[in-house]
């Protein structure tokens, strides 16, 4: 790093610059104004500058001047008023009345007898003024005392008589004189100065001039303006997560429609249709009059039909399997997966928003999105499907138990705990093996597995929120200000 | 799902476990979560699928076996109650079964109030709220007849006493003025006439409804007649079933009632085991998980069944009459994994790799979303269900949900449009410029067919807006997408200005819109800051893609 540079402004800087090219270091300022065409004013106050940051040194000198009056000029020309009395007097061979001399000198007799009686060169004696030396003597004296004048007047006096500037003729002009001296020649002062900037600009780097520069130094310990990334929301990271550990898994990613036909919502999951799940109280219904353009396949429908009258034992209707709902559960997209008679091995999940009758509270929204899978294949077994658990929940960093739970579609059925990072066990995955009727309705002849599990829970708890609405908060400063785990 | 209440001390008793923690162990093996109150009780959340462990009975008769201190289960004799019930043709509630249990202790409060819950959570499940079947207790000593009638009867000319009221009143008045009337009195209401059973001339019940004071139960009741009535023979016979086993478990001795009905002559209850037979083979195909047949006897037996082997590695299993979620040999199958206990079958990770896979649409998004940050503009979410009244401000109507439990929620956004303007009615005081963006489904509606599709809405609010502003992004990210929209005047939406705003086409398909908000709306809305807003319809794109020539590898 370079020696850091003297600061100095663009005039300073241009100064020198001028100085540099005229080989001046030191002169007075009317040299200096003259060689660098800039006003004394401003060099003043540029030096002055400069010698504050030590560059160049001010002299100041005081000039002591005689000058003549605009009398004294007059005296000279015209003669001064005790000569033209003089003059007179000799003219009247040394005397004449003070009538005749008021009469030749008008204004200025008063004054030129009051100078000769004072400096005894005439005398005044009842009513007649005359002179008090010989003539030639009183000619030397006036004489003696207009050189004097004359000299003043080129400015080739430094002392004068009292008696000239007393009687007005000349005075005493004082004045200061500046000159500088540069502490060194202005061309090496240049490499060691720079113009302060605050900012370095296309401009300074195109013409160059940012040589002649320094960068203005920042306070960088100061707290810089507070500004926000665009982030993308914590929810569709955390379901992306997922996504991406499905994959990772080997599961292919299938959808369906939120506002779905009862069929797949339940009947293909072998829920009767009185099943108290499935009461008005439970399910969201989209109002009557709204239809799908999809209509299921006749087979399907004659096969669920008989798989809930034989299982069930009650007149399973169909009307009632094709009104829509908002669905419930994402199994419904396993269901159509199914329904679809894939071949095995089937490996396939699916994300996606479901819908429930709840109130909104801290721990309950009205739509949430569950994530749902199904594993398949001949030979598939339940022990393979508790390992899929397992494995999900290795991969979110969890440890799992089961638990044997109830399903209307699956047998055996299991719920997994996950034991979270504080050590309480969250119940998480609801799972089974899809019920042979299951399978029987789908026209699926291979053992299937299935699983899903809420994803705005875990998520809520991943993020440490409290309260599940934060998920879906507006408030931009709760977003903006996210800190993102980035492990 | 059930949950039943039950002093821990109780519990613990009837169980024979010493703690608590065993108890909550075995029930948890049992599929029930358990919770242990401040007031010394232990709460249990019974599945839906067993409703024999919806009493302390049942549930200790579970405990006993899974915990291997009990196999199989012995069936108590019984004996002729001598009751006979007599059935008529009743359309609306045709089936009715009976039993007289004697020497029930129900003299303590707990006894009592166990019984009562037992029966509330058999009416509420597998009863389906009193619909299917309703079970009704009577002390039978206060019988006025051997001989029970069940028949049809008008309701208007019928009058009884009501339990809980002082004097007889007409069933009519039972159906209005009771509690039990308002809430199960159309259940088995047809053409004013109701189901009744009667002993002698007496009133004895009105099913589901309400039983008579004749025979209410007491501190002195010790023994009891029980009727079930219901829509479907099975369950009712199966509610019955249940009753009397887990109430013969306190000792109580099982009486038969002579039923002569049209669906059936004979006794009752019948207490009907199922013969259901399974294969060795299928408990390893199904759990992966290997038991000899002597052992998958054993197993089963400690989950109360009685089994045993027969030839050909295969086992007869008879189940016992309280087990009614027993269908076919793969519920049996799960009971052989409980047995185990899940956690000890071992789960298996060893499936043969597969290339997985998402969907277009996933990575279409996730490229929107990466371009839609990549220019500033943040993430959000929003709910699909939405308020009736902010659709309103906005001029606009969704598909709506006929049950919603509340207002805010009962409409399906027809757009993202609603989402984001709430965002920035929500976001008046925030630094400024707030730029968002959202990707989700909406529900869309043509004369009452419903469509849905996944969109993409951005948002601009700031001090001052002009439609480049958010055009000039939104074209970014599309032409990082591939696609250069046309853009036409006009947007016809009630929400936006008209000439701010350009509907946008790609290869002739409407792709979305961009423009500003009007002001009406905004001021509507208390929003004191200009909004550009704009959508694209993502499965226009997702088209447009696969319409145009795959540029993956790059390879020419």
């Amino acid at each position: 790093m370079s020696k850091p540079k003297v600061p100095v402004s663009k005039g300073e800087y241009e100064l020198l610059l001028r100085l540099a090219k005229a080989g001046l270091a030191e002169a007075s300022l009317e040299e200096a104004s003259s060689a660098t065409g800039l006003p004394k004013s401003t060099l003043e106050s540029l030096l002055a500058l400069l010698a504050d940051k030590g560059l160049a040194r001010v002299f100041e000198a005081v000039d002591r001047r005689i000058e003549l009056t605009p009398r004294g000029r007059k005296a000279l020309e015209e003669g001064l008023p005790e000569e033209k009395l003089v003059r007179l007097l000799l003219e009247r061979d040394g005397r004449a009345s003070v009538e005749e001399v008021k009469k030749a000198l008008g204004g200025e007799a008063g004054v030129a007898i009051g100078i000769a009686v004072r400096s005894g060169l005439a005398r005044v004696s009842q009513g007649f003024v005359e002179l008090a030396v010989p003539p030639e003597e009183a000619m030397r004296r006036v004489s003696v005392l207009k050189e004097l004048l004359e000299q003043a007047g080129q400015g080739a006096l430094e002392e004068v008589p009292e008696d000239l500037i007393k009687r007005g003729l000349a005075r005493v002009v004082v004045s200061k004189r500046k000159t500088f001296k540069l502490v060194a020649p202005p061309e090496q002062l240049l490499e060691t100065v720079a113009v302060e900037a605050s900012r370095l600009t296309h401009e300074m780097l195109r013409t160059g001039s940012w040589r002649m520069y320094a960068l203005r130094r920042y306070n960088v310990e100061a707290e810089p303006p507070r500004v926000y990334p665009a982030m993308t929301h914590y929810l569709t990271d955390f379901i992306e997560m997922l996504r991406d550990i499905m994959k990772e898994m080997g599961f292919r990613e299938v959808s369906g429609p939120m506002v779905e036909l009862e069929l797949y919502n339940f009947d293909l999951l072998f829920q009767p249709q009185d099943h108290p799940a499935r009461e008005i109280h439970d399910t969201l219904r989209v109002g009557q009059g709204y239809s799908v353009e999809e209509k299921p396949e006749p087979s399907l429908l004659e096969r669920v039909a008989r798989v809930h009258s034989e299982g069930w034992g009650y007149k399973w209707r169909q009307d009632q399997a094709l009104r829509l709902v908002l669905r419930s559960q994402t199994t419904a997209v396993s269901a159509r997966v199914l329904a679809g008679r894939p071949r095995a091995p089937l490996r396939v999940f699916t994300v996606g928003r479901v819908f429930r009758s709840d109130v909104v509270d801290a721990t309950h929204l009205p739509e949430f999105h569950q994530l749902d899978g199904l594993d398949g294949d001949y030979g598939y077994t339940f022990r393979e499907l508790l390992g899929v658990l397992k494995e999900i929940s290795a991969r979110l960093g969890l440890e799992v138990k089961f638990k044997p739970a109830y399903f209307p579609f699956t047998e055996p059925s299991v719920e997994g705990y996950v034991r979270l990072p504080g050590g309480r066990w969250l119940e998480l995955f609801g799972a089974g093996m899809m019920r042979p009727e299951v399978l029987e309705m789908a026209g699926v002849d291979y053992p299937v597995g299935a699983w899903g599990f809420g994803v705005e829970r875990l998520a809520a708890v991943y993020y440490g929120f409290r309260d599940i609405r934060t998920l879906y908060t507006r408030r931009l400063d709760v977003l903006r200000r996210r800190v993102i785990d980035w492990r | 799902m059930p949950v039943l209440r039950f002093p821990v001390e109780m519990l613990l008793k009837a169980t024979g476990m010493s703690s608590v923690e065993e108890i909550r162990d075995a029930l948890f093996r049992l599929k029930c979560e358990t919770d242990i109150l401040d007031t010394g009780e232990i709460e249990v959340e019974v599945n839906p699928d067993r409703p024999d462990m919806y009493s302390l009975e049942g549930i200790a008769r579970a405990v006993r076996g899974i915990t291997r201190l009990e196999r199989s289960w012995q069936q108590p004799e019984t004996r002729p109650s001598g009751l006979k019930l007599i059935v008529d043709n009743v359309p609306s509630r045709p089936y009715v079964v009976a039993a007289v249990v004697w020497n029930v202790n129900i003299s303590g409060e707990d006894d009592l109030r166990q019984l009562i819950q037992f029966q509330e959570k058999l009416h509420d499940t597998i009863g389906r709220r009193r619909r299917k079947a309703a079970i009704g207790f009577h002390d039978l000593d206060k019988l006025p007849s051997r001989i029970i009638k069940y028949t049809s009867m008008p309701v208007e000319t019928t009058k009884f006493v009501p339990l809980g009221s002082a004097e007889p009143i007409s069933a009519a008045r039972v159906l209005e003025e009771t509690e039990q009337g308002r809430i199960y009195g159309r259940i088995s209401l047809r053409g004013g006439e109701h189901p009744f059973l009667v002993a002698g001339s007496e009133i004895i019940a009105m099913p589901p409804v309400i039983n008579s004071e004749i025979t209410r139960l007491g501190p002195r009741t010790r023994n009891l007649f029980i009727d079930v009535t219901g829509t479907d023979f099975n369950t009712v016979k199966k509610v019955l079933d249940i009753i009397v086993s887990n109430l013969s478990e306190r000792g109580a001795i099982i009486g038969t009632v002579e039923v002569d009905a049209p669906y059936m002559k004979g006794e009752t209850p019948l207490l009907e085991w199922k013969r259901v037979e399974i294969s060795q083979d299928s408990i390893s195909r199904i759990l992966g998980y290997e038991v000899t047949p002597s052992e998958a006897a054993r197993l089963l037996e400690y989950m109360r069944h009685r089994a045993s082997e027969i030839r050909g590695h295969r086992l007869v299993v008879d189940v016992p009459p309280f087990r009614a979620d027993v269908i076919g040999e793969i519920d049996l199958v799960e009971d052989i994994a409980m047995a185990v206990g899940y956690d000890s079958l071992g789960p298996l990770y060893e499936r043969p790799v597969m290339r997985g896979s998402l969907l277009d649409s996933t990575l279409l998004s996730r490229a929107v979303r990466r371009l839609s940050i990549g220019l500033g503009f943040t993430e959000v979410a929003s709910l699909t269900l939405t308020s009736p009244r902010l659709l309103e401000a906005l001029g606009i109507s969704g598909v709506r949900v006929e049950n919603p439990v509340q207002l805010e929620y009962s409409v399906l956004r027809p757009s993202l449009a609603p989402g984001l303007i709430a965002v920035a009615r929500e976001n008046q005081h925030a630094e400024k410029p707030v730029k968002v963006f959202e990707i989700g489904s909406v529900v869309t509606e043509e004369s009452g067919t419903i469509r849905e599709e996944e969109r993409l809405g951005m948002m601009l609010m700031d001090s001052e807006v002009s439609i480049e502003m958010l055009q000039a992004p939104l074209y970014a990210a599309l032409r990082a997408l591939g696609a250069q929209p046309l853009a036409r005047a006009g947007c016809a939406l009630p929400y936006m200005i008209e000439g701010r705003c350009a509907s946008l086409y790609l290869g002739g398909e409407y792709l979305g819109y961009v423009g500003e908000v009007s002001p009406e709306v905004l001021e509507r809305l208390g929003i004191e800051y200009p909004v550009a807003l704009a959508e694209v319809r993502l499965g226009v794109l997702l088209a447009w893609k696969s319409k145009t020539r795959s540029r993956e590898w790059g390879y020419p």
